[in-house]
């Protein structure tokens, strides 16, 4: 049986199997056994979040209007840091911000921590009104902010994109030509709830970002676009939910995967996966993920492609 | 860390007026103390119900563990309807119970928590309990047989105020604007009272950040900080700073 060590962008992993940013709090419930620790997005402030209620169910899935709740990045570097160091698995912090100068002095101080193993920008939150979604519609931008950070840290830098924007393999490109290392797709999709009692918005913040299997197919079709546009190592996260989703998520393009809303329903679930996969590549007669990447591109994929251009 | 999620068979299912009673055979897992709260899932997973409920136990023990619903929706009705049930928990501060007196106010399905706290407190239990309509106020036979029922427009309130000042703790659970109601009045008698409260939770585990409430004057995740919170430290214009 194969292994499912793997490495990315330059960091060794026990498996392929990580958490998404803002779905797990590993100071309050432990790592869950994720190769790497994916911290919620710092920004250079603190932000209390948005107003209750921040959560709603939705067809499988949900849509949440958090609001970037985070203590700052003073007191993240002073209080959380040292204690996710000792967590024992590579650490991925997560930064947003309002302008490229914060991301630039996020990125410089988390960068300059030891235990630090790699950055992820988010330029995607769908639950600010300004700031980083802005940044991440609009190529021209991503392309500067990831060309400001880069010069500020020499640790990999990955670019954590939206689906709801016109192209995002258009942005995935800009986000190479700055010198992102690698992409995490997807962030949320933009999304609404309304109460069905009272027929108003059920979210404190109105709209919000839609999560869990239900966007599964938007994440592999922008996993598919941007890893064939950019050829960049990809974190795939997107309702992912069992072994089986993993395969399909490197088929499309993704290097490993990260779970999100899954986890909620059940915390035991990264271990369930990590059990299941060699099993089930096995099963597919390759050995490793690895084995598996971009296979939805070897055959039928320019044609797929062009196809999927006509469409849109 | 969340303890490990397990997989529980549903004992009974019962009708008690507008609510239904779910017990699950325990399999002598633990249980904590009364006040903290499970997350719920039927199993196999319903598919109109992505994410599991959160909901503290009516009682439990090394045998059985029940849950009084207000089935509203498609994962309650899941419950109800399942042969087994996942069940990750107990999560969360619940109740101390302090010695001496102790008045329980319950507020609707809010008094689906109370038969526990009736059962382990050690002093004298006063029970006051409101209802929006009679078949709500089925379950008080459970709670004590001994509570005084108020139906709307009476609120719960109003046989507690006539109660304070006691030397007595206060246990409440219910809607939120009975709450801030009763952690006013104990304020003003300075009465200790531990409140009970509900946020919309998605992981109870900590890790969502969606249960925020507003204690201490900032918005903290329930499932960590409660859902049993000292009355001072929710009072809506702060308490003493
Ligand atoms: C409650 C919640 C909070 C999130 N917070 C963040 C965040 O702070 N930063 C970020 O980049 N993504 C955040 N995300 C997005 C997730 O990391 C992930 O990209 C998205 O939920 C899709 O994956 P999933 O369907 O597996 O949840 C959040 C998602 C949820 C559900
Ligand atoms: S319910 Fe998820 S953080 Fe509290």
């Amino acid at each position: 049986m194969g292994s499912l060590a793997t490495r990315f962008c330059g960091v060794d992993l026990a498996h392929p199997v990580l958490n998404g940013s803002g779905t797990l709090d590993a100071l309050a419930a432990g790592t869950l056994g994720v190769s790497a620790f994916v911290t919620k997005t710092v920004t250079l402030n603190p932000r209390a979040g948005n107003p209750p209620q921040r959560i709603a169910e939705t067809p499988q899935g949900m849509v949440n209007s958090i609001g970037l709740a985070n203590p700052g990045l003073e007191r993240f570097c002073d209080e959380h840091l040292p204690r996710l160091a000792d967590l024992g698995v590579p650490l991925i912090v997560s930064g947003g911000g309002w302008s490229r100068e914060e991301y630039a002095v996020a990125v410089r101080r988390i960068g300059a921590h030891p235990a630090v193993a790699a950055l992820e920008l988010n330029v995607s939150c769908p639950n600010v009104d300004t700031g980083c979604i802005s940044i991440g519609t609009d190529p021209a931008e991503t392309r500067a902010l990831l060309e400001r950070c880069r010069a500020e840290t020499e640790r990999p830098l990955l670019a954590k994109l939206s689906p709801s924007v016109a192209d995002v393999s258009a942005v995935a490109l800009a986000a190479a030509e700055g010198g992102a290392a690698g992409l995490v797709l997807i962030n949320t999709v933009r999304g609404m709830a309304i109460d069905r009692d009272t027929l108003q918005p059920l979210l404190g913040g109105g709209g919000g970002g839609l999560s869990g299997p239900a966007v599964k197919p938007v994440a592999l079709h922008a996993i598919f676009h941007c890893r064939a546009v950019t050829g960049l190592p990809i974190v795939g996260v997107g309702g992912v939910a069992c072994a089986q989703d993993c395969l399909e998520f490197a088929s499309a393009g993704a290097n490993v995967v990260a779970l999100g809303t899954a986890l909620f329903r059940n915390p035991g679930l990264v271990e369930e996966v990590v059990a299941e996969l060699p099993g089930l590549l096995e099963r597919h007669g390759v050995s490793t993920l690895d084995d598996v990447v971009g296979r939805a591109h070897h055959h039928q994929g320019k044609a797929l492609l062009e196809v999927d251009a006509n469409h849109s | 860390m969340p303890p490990d999620r397990r997989t529980l068979q549903v004992a009974r299912v019962e009708a008690v007026g507008a609510y239904t009673l779910l017990v699950l055979r325990n399999d002598g897992g633990e249980v904590g103390a009364p006040g903290q709260f499970f997350m719920l899932q039927a199993d196999p997973e319903p598919h109109g119900a992505y994410l599991p409920r959160a909901l503290s136990a009516a009682w439990a023990d090394a045998g059985e563990i029940a849950f009084l619903l207000d089935v509203r929706g498609d994962g309650t009705a899941a419950l109800v309807g399942a042969a087994q049930v996942s069940v990750l928990g107990p999560l969360g501060h619940g109740f101390e119970l302090h010695h001496g007196p102790a008045i329980l106010v319950g507020g609707g399905i809010g008094a689906a928590i109370l038969p526990w706290l009736v059962r382990d407190l050690p002093g004298p239990v006063t029970t006051l309990l409101g209802f929006r309509e009679q078949r709500h106020a089925v379950c008080a036979a459970l709670i004590d047989a001994d509570a005084t029922v108020v139906l709307e427009p009476t609120y719960v309130t109003e046989p507690l105020a006539r109660l304070l000042p006691a030397d007595a703790t206060v246990y409440a659970c219910g809607p939120d604007a009975m709450l801030q109601a009763v952690a006013a009045l104990c304020a003003e008698h300075a009465v200790p009272c531990l409140l009970a409260m509900e946020a919309a939770m998605a992981c109870g585990f900590g890790a969502c950040y969606g249960c925020a409430v507003e204690i201490d004057g900032e918005w903290k995740r329930l499932c960590i900080e409660g859902p049993v919170l000292e009355a001072g430290r929710v009072l809506a214009g702060g308490h003493d700073g």
